[in-house]
């Protein structure tokens, strides 16, 4: 196993199977982060903070575009059930501890965005070699760019003052949701023959 | 490749060298692993002594905690490391971030340490380094992980070790921008949004100490070590000449030589600080000679300056 995409084609490219596979995981965590903002999303903003709802909606929005179309896709009949298991992951799962309930669910949406957005770097599985004029090479350049800005939000929120009653509940939530992104996303790895380092291999 | 563990984190450490021989600790600075101490690693070892190296808490392949990162979790991590070499003289070092911690792991376990050298390293957030540091921080949220080292490498490198490698400037950042995460690095630099300054307990380090700064370091200029100097009793200033802020990676042979020769000083009994200012060789072997008599080693001319 490599850490890296490969063995590359001879033009440089990722192999058509494994860019199916990266994103098909990528378009399943991000298009749920975008589903749920959108139910989170009013059509008239009363707060100023609903701003970054509807920037956070349609960031994923365009990181699943962007993914469709840069994509070499490749008939992989595992994605079936890989993407019931992805699907089933993301289920909201209110945040233990917190009593209000809409406070639970939103730090849990914030948990999981933050695990994707932090825990998840699809630019380094690209080797040194990659073919920079490669659409699907320069797709996860900027999907992991863009997961850097678009963790702010989460971290602003996770780290916020109207949280601190509630850290262990924050942190433990956090860390259930980096576990399990972080084993989905080296199962997935594995599957296609990319093996990080021992560090994610912690459970 | 063995780690220890702090709570839930594990910490990714190195042991080189012979068990029973004096030990040297080097503490990363932000951006960086622990294979940047290579060339240290095999100087020292070369001189007799036991190596560990490691990676600080949120880098390289220790673990990253997803939110907050203490600097009290890092001296715990380091004093776990230290308590991994047994009861020999421990010498403890680091550069700029990881000065910082050294300098706190001496304030609350000095008793433990044979020596201490802080490099490029602050006790305090003047003015300067807290909107540079908040600069550097917004730079990383903007730009990501390649954008601090752009930062960076101007500010820490001088233009002698960045011309050969202009045009490869990629491969040079790449290693440090896979091990690194943004969340990480983040999480460290907010380690600072409630930093105390630790000058009040500088007086408490006991142990011999010498505090090297680059003579062209902007960063972390002349006057936060002269804290050190002035606040640390059994201490000296070393000025690194034409050095910047990460001379450790731009000199590594004069910095391990002058890690050496402290070290066997300090152990054969012969290291007296006096709070001196001394000015380092420019190549490894060479003299440390005394900054001249009466002038202000604070100034960049020469300025004749009160003792102090």
């Amino acid at each position: 196993m490599s850490a890296f995409f490969g063995p590359l084609e001879s033009d440089r490219r990722v192999p058509a199977r494994q860019q199916t596979r990266v994103a098909s995981f990528l378009i399943s965590a991000h298009g749920a982060l975008g589903r749920r903002f959108a139910l989170a999303l009013p059509v008239r903003l009363e707060s100023a903070w609903q701003t970054e709802l509807n920037a956070q909606f349609y960031n994923e929005s365009e990181i699943i575009s962007l993914l469709l179309r840069a994509t070499s896709w490749t008939p992989d009949l595992a994605l079936g059930y890989l993407a019931a298991a992805w699907e089933t992951a993301w289920f909201p799962s209110p945040a233990e501890g917190i009593p209000d309930p809409s406070l639970a669910l939103a730090v849990d949406l914030a948990a999981l965005a933050h695990a994707v957005h932090a825990g998840i770097r699809p630019a380094a599985l690209l080797p040194a070699e990659a073919n920079p004029n490669d659409p699907f090479a320069m797709a996860l350049r900027r999907v992991e760019f863009e997961s850097g800005r678009l963790l702010q939000a989460q971290i602003m929120f996770l780290k916020g003052e109207s949280l601190v009653p509630f850290r262990d509940a924050v942190s433990a939530a956090l860390e259930r949701r980096h576990a399990e992104v972080r084993r989905l996303w080296r199962e997935m790895l594995e599957s296609v023959g990319i093996s990080r380092d021992e560090n994610d291999a912690k459970p | 490749m063995p780690f220890l563990s702090h709570g839930s984190y594990r910490i990714r450490y190195e042991l080189d060298g012979p068990a029973d021989a004096p030990a040297y600790v080097l503490v990363n600075g932000l951006t960086q692993y622990a294979e940047l101490w290579a060339a240290y690693r095999d100087a020292l070892i070369a001189r007799g002594f036991r190596v560990a190296t490691f990676d600080l808490l949120g880098q390289g392949e220790s673990d990253k905690p997803a939110l907050f990162i203490s600097q009290d979790d890092q001296v715990t991590a380091l004093h776990l490391l230290i308590q991994q070499l047994g009861n020999g003289p421990v010498f403890l070092s680091g550069i700029s971030f990881g000065g910082l911690i050294a300098l706190r792991y001496a304030i609350a376990h000095g008793d433990r340490l044979a020596g201490l050298v802080p490099m490029s390293c602050f006790a305090e957030l003047p003015p300067q380094l807290f909107l540079l540091g908040n600069a550097l921080r917004t730079g990383l949220i903007l730009g990501g992980t390649s954008y601090l080292q752009d930062l960076l490498l101007p500010m820490n490198v001088s233009d002698h070790w960045l011309a050969p490698v202009l045009d490869k400037l990629d491969s040079v950042k790449r290693q440090g921008w896979l091990v690194n995460d943004v969340y990480a690095l983040q999480n460290l630099m907010e380690s600072f949004l409630d930093f105390q300054p630790l000058t009040p307990q500088l007086a408490s380090i006991g142990v011999p100490t010498m505090i090297l700064n680059g003579e062209f370091d902007f960063l972390t200029p002349r006057a936060l070590h002269e804290t050190l100097r002035v606040r640390i009793p059994n201490s000296s200033l070393v000025i690194i000449p034409r050095a910047y802020h990460a001379f450790t990676l731009e000199k590594p042979a004069l910095t391990a030589d002058l890690l050496a020769r402290f070290a066997d000083d300090v152990l054969a009994g012969r290291w007296h600080g006096n709070k001196a200012v001394w000015i380092a060789p420019e190549e490894a072997g060479g003299d440390l000679v005394p900054f001249p008599a009466g002038y202000d080693h604070l100034r960049a001319v020469p300025v004749h300056g009160a003792v102090t």
